[in-house]
């Protein structure tokens, strides 16, 4: 079943851009949760699924075939190729290989291993993604006080906590000492970090820390390493995080395994000094309005036209996916965040996503118990280079001030509807956060650059804010409403 | 036509308060349904408890806990604010109204019979009285067992059906799979053994291949040699039979607690020139 259907249909106004959404069909008898997507050169899909299958999918016959299974809880996939997949299972990084042809993987290669594991049911494995010089990263979450640890458990345990190795374990009384865990903790190597594996996975290089539920790992057009977080304590609203290598990026627990850490407790740690030992947010999703689970990054390819080397991320919760745009400011990447995909038959559980070499979007759902839903979804752009969006936000110096500088894919003859407020949200241990230091943005000047693809709007922007734009009101020279409506922009840096 | 007016102004010049319908869509709809419980529980549910106490309702959204036993956290909704989590109550009243609770089946639907269960198979899972990078691997017949990736050794082995792994798939994975029998054979340690010179490495996990009959052969490094390691099931169900091919010979012996061990290198003691043979255990 094929349905066209366009935001702008809906509305009644001239159509900017159009997204067909196909629902494949499930494999027999498969658990059909996406835990991992990627595109062949064929054009033939490889899916890994919850319950452990890896799947290849024929989009010409909308056939499946089993290349592997028995693997526990994949959440990520790269094919190298029709023969060699690499998968994150929750133990480990593991190349499933065809080495005698017949189109099944008979040899389980175990690539990384190196990190711990308490039997904690939140510390998910995510990744891998591939840097532009074929390293792979892999993102490792932390443990939830929803539970406590098995008895047995892999890797060194670390002695930091309010509670020992035998309160830690999980038993019939577990909520009355849960509170005492920290709300996600670290108790083994490597929980709350991004990190960095040679091609051969040989070498492993500890990246990046400061996460919480890091189900998002992708590489900019750039070569930069994204991650998008949940959510919940220390994450006020879901964030973006262009990865600093070595930077610690907001959620303490993981510091406990940082080389030399001789502070102690990071949860009991004062607040002035955590938040000054932080890598700032890229870009935040407002919980509830954007995006509640973000997840995997990708880069849009060629095809996609004018959104081409943007970055696209999935999200769980809302029946959309969020768009990038990057803006360098003081040498520190931050952006915009925009809805993509409104008013599409979509859906939630948008998991895993990838892109074919002939631009088709592949997006693998997935629930686990939480919001979402199942099964592998196809998108398609028609007339994408017809598309009437917001291609870039910088915000810039002026000899007034500060202005944002708003490019779009086609000229508009004015941008007097836009509205600007700003809100922030608070960093702190809680989990969420309330809307604070919400305010209007007066946009003093309205400025047409050139042929009208560009507009300049001075304004007085404040620093650590989400700066958000209502575009609802433009239209384009030819009477066009605006693919994207709301823009949210983190300035986490003021130039 | 007055409060239609109102709106509008109120859409022309600041973001709108949104109302509670799509309130709802956008921060509730994915965990509650009306009639039955999918993530959190149903609005027929939540307004039997909240019904007359929009307070506690508020005060449940902005600081949610762990109330269910097998259920996860609600996030916090204070980004809501009180008066949109007032018209949220009144909402989910309104819809709960006069609707009855729908009872969901806790049966796994991609369950297959025990009797079609494939054999051989290989599932990783977390499992009991093992680390949680566990195998189980179903034999052909009515042995199962459990290879520890942590450890790189057999754990157990049980008789019966496979696993249950249903409290696990269903969720995110806060459960151990239930073994489909009692556990026979057991070994609390490696069981060869060597002189150790010095520092021994702990033992590394390599993988496993699985063989054109489905069998797993797992390979690890361990006492500076690499393993592999492929166990099938004795005919006649009273143990165990042992492949190991090693990259380079050592020196052993075979040090088992609870079976009788023959080898094919014809005694317990392993040779150094011996690189391939294969130790039989048969339960005592």
């Amino acid at each position: 079943m094929i349905r066209h259907l366009s935001y702008f249909a809906l509305l009644g106004t001239a159509a900017a851009a159009n997204f067909t959404v196909e629902r494949m069909p499930n494999p027999a008898g498969v658990d059909p949760q996406v835990g991992g997507v990627d595109v062949l050169p064929d054009g033939k899909v490889a899916v890994v699924f919850h319950r452990g299958e890896a799947m290849t999918f024929d989009p010409a016959t909308k056939t499946w075939s089993k290349f592997a299974e028995g693997l526990q809880e994949p959440l990520g996939v790269i094919a190298e190729s029709a023969s060699s997949w690499l998968v994150m299972q929750r133990a480990e990084l593991t190349r499933l290989k065809d080495t005698d042809g017949d189109g099944q993987a008979d040899d389980y290669e175990t690539v990384f291993d190196g990190f711990g594991m308490t039997g904690n049911y939140h510390e998910f494995a995510f990744g891998p993604a591939k840097g532009p010089d074929g390293s792979l990263y892999i993102a490792l979450n932390l443990g939830s006080n929803g539970a406590g640890v098995r008895e047995e458990i892999r890797g060194k345990w670390s002695e930091i906590g309010d509670l020992d190795f035998k309160q830690m374990i999980h038993d019939n009384e577990w909520g009355k000492r849960s509170v005492k865990a920290g709300r996600m903790y670290s108790r083994v190597p490597w929980r709350g970090w991004v990190l960095k594996l040679s091609p051969d996975g040989k070498t492993m290089t500890p990246f990046a820390c400061g996460f919480r539920s890091p189900d998002g790992i992708g590489v900019d057009a750039d070569g930069n390493v994204m991650v998008t977080d949940n959510q919940g304590d220390w994450r006020g609203t879901s964030p973006l995080h262009v990865l600093k290598p070595g930077g610690f990026h907001g959620h303490p627990a993981s510091l406990v395994w940082q080389e030399g850490w001789n502070l102690g407790n990071p949860l009991k740690l004062p607040l002035a000094k955590i938040d000054a030992m932080r890598v700032k947010e890229s870009g935040r999703f407002p919980q509830g309005e954007l995006a509640n689970s973000p997840t995997q990054s990708v880069v849009f390819p060629k095809t996609w036209g004018p959104y081409a080397g943007q970055v696209l991320i999935g999200e769980m919760n809302q029946k959309r996916m969020v768009r990038f745009t990057a803006d360098d400011v003081n040498g520190f990447r931050q952006g915009s965040l925009i809805p993509i995909f409104d008013g599409t038959d979509l859906g939630n559980g948008n998991h895993r996503i990838a892109f074919a070499n002939d631009g088709t979007l592949w997006v693998g759902k997935t629930h686990l118990s939480w919001a979402g839903a199942e099964g592998l979804v196809k998108v398609a752009p028609t007339q994408v280079n017809d598309a009437f969006i917001v291609t870039a936000v910088k915000l810039e110096k002026t000899a007034e001030g500060h202005s944002f500088r708003i490019s779009f894919s086609q000229p508009l003859p004015s941008v007097n509807s836009i509205r600007l407020d700003r809100f922030n949200y608070l960093y702190h241990e809680d989990y969420g956060s309330p809307k604070v230091d919400e305010a209007n943005v007066e946009i003093t000047k309205r400025e047409k650059i050139g042929d009208g693809h560009e507009w300049r709007l001075t304004v007085t922007p404040k620093l650590g804010a989400i700066h958000r734009f209502d575009l609802g009101g433009l239209k384009s020279e030819d009477g066009k409403s605006l693919e994207g409506k709301s823009v949210y922009y983190q300035a986490s840096e003021l130039p | 036509m007055k409060p239609l007016y109102l709106l509008f102004l109120a859409t022309a010049e600041l973001p709108a308060a949104d109302p509670p319908a799509q309130v709802f869509q956008m921060n509730c709809s994915a965990c509650h349904a009306v009639d039955q419980m999918v993530v959190g529980p149903s609005l027929v549910e939540i307004s039997g408890i909240y019904g007359k106490d929009p307070d506690g309702f508020v005060k449940w959204c902005v600081a949610p806990q762990h109330k269910r036993e097998g259920a996860i956290e609600m996030p916090s909704m204070a980004h809501l604010g009180e008066p949109t989590l007032r018209e949220l109550h009144k909402y989910i009243i309104g819809h709960a109204a006069g609707k009855k609770e729908q009872k969901k089946a806790d049966i796994d639907p991609y369950a297959v019979p025990a009797a079609q269960v494939r054999r051989p198979q290989v599932q990783r899972m977390f499992l009991p009285e093992a680390s949680p990078a566990a195998i189980a691997v179903a034999l052909p017949g009515e042995l199962s067992f459990c290879f520890d990736a942590a450890e790189c050794r057999l754990r157990y082995v049980w008789k019966g059906g496979f696993i249950d792994a249903w409290s696990y798939w269903k969720g995110n994975g806060s459960s151990q799979a239930k073994l489909g029998g009692e556990v026979i054979y057991r070994e609390s340690r490696f069981p060869l053994t060597w002189p150790i010179a010095g520092e021994e490495l702990p033992p590394k996990f390599l993988g496993y291949r699985v063989g054109k009959d489905g069998l797993p052969s797992f390979r690890y490094q361990r006492g500076g040699v690499t393993w592999t390691e492929t166990i099938k099931p004795l005919s006649d169900g009273t143990g165990i039979e042992r492949q190991f091919e090693l990259d380079a010979g050592k020196a052993m012996t075979v040090a088992a607690e609870k079976a009788a061990v023959t080898s094919t290198t014809g005694s317990v003691a392993i040779p150094a020139s011996a690189t391939s043979f294969t130790l039989t255990f048969r339960w005592q």
